[in-house]
């Protein structure tokens, strides 16, 4: 799987394409087995209510992880992508769509390297909450 | 949390990236299988860091007001169906701002041959009393 975008397609200000999710039970359920992360936050109601949500949230690297099948689904190539840098900003409850998007903001021709700013946004009530929010991508490309 | 803990190494653990952990990881983060997901690292991450944290006794780390702030990964290649990783992390810093803790936690994981695969940084906020 290679081939998906070259740098001569890249300019700055160049948007990758956004890709979009919603969030199940059973995708937190999956997430927290296959990761090892079985911090009741993420399982139990009753805990996360106790720790000031309205109920489970998902995984912060879970949205992580959605951020990185973003940038490897565009790119086409999961070798290109060097470093991703995510700061959780924002709880993610269940039933909720994760879009996950980006913006190149700076090239290096002498590497073939693009800085990337990237996010992930959720729509709730009426306001966009950024789950990861100014964080980073650095994508090598062939 | 205890400052005097900043440098700690933890014991180094072993995965092994086999087809199962990799087609299940994926299926999680609804990727097809016909990559790695790069962040399948954060399994192996986990092991050798954030679990013996919370076990360490000396460290004084409250489980129940942690939050994840902050991830960066760095892979100097890509992983691969058949990689061992030996992944150890040590505690990088432990600061105190507006009645927060704050951890920085450095995981690195070496290949069989003693390369090094993929530097991870986590950190993590032990929210104060409300």
């Amino acid at each position: 799987m290679k081939g998906g975008v070259r740098y001569e397609d890249l300019a700055v200000g160049t948007e990758i394409p956004p890709l979009a999710k919603i969030v199940t039970r059973d995708d937190i359920i999956a997430y927290a087995e296959a990761s090892g992360d079985d911090n009741p936050l993420h399982q139990d109601d009753q805990a996360a209510i106790a720790a000031g949500f309205s109920g489970i949230i998902a995984h912060g690297m879970f949205t992580m992880a959605h951020l990185a099948s973003c940038l490897v689904r565009w790119t086409e190539d999961p070798a290109s992508l060097k470093r991703l840098r995510a700061a959780f900003r924002a709880p993610v409850y269940m039933g909720e769509t994760i879009v996950a998007g980006g913006r190149v903001k700076a090239l290096d021709p002498s590497t073939r390297t693009a800085l990337l700013d990237v996010w992930v946004t959720v729509e709730r009530d009426g306001t966009t909450e950024w789950p990861i929010k100014r964080s980073e991508a650095e994508i090598r490309l062939g | 949390m205890n400052t005097a803990l900043e440098g700690k190494t933890y014991e180094a653990v072993t995965l092994n990236v086999d087809a199962g952990f990799v087609a299940r990881f994926a299926r999680a983060v609804a990727d097809d299988g016909s990559f790695v997901p790069p962040t399948i690292v954060t399994a192996p991450e986990i092991v050798a860091g954030l679990d013996h944290l919370v076990a360490d006794e000396d460290l004084g780390l409250d489980f129940s007001r942690l939050v994840h702030g902050d991830q960066e990964y760095e892979w100097l290649r890509p992983i691969r169906v058949g990689d061992v990783l030996v992944v150890e992390s040590t505690i990088e810093s432990i600061r105190f701002k507006g009645g927060h803790e704050f951890l920085t936690l450095r995981t690195e994981m070496h290949d069989e041959a003693g390369d090094m695969v993929v530097i991870a940084r986590t950190g993590l906020i032990v929210r104060g009393e409300p």
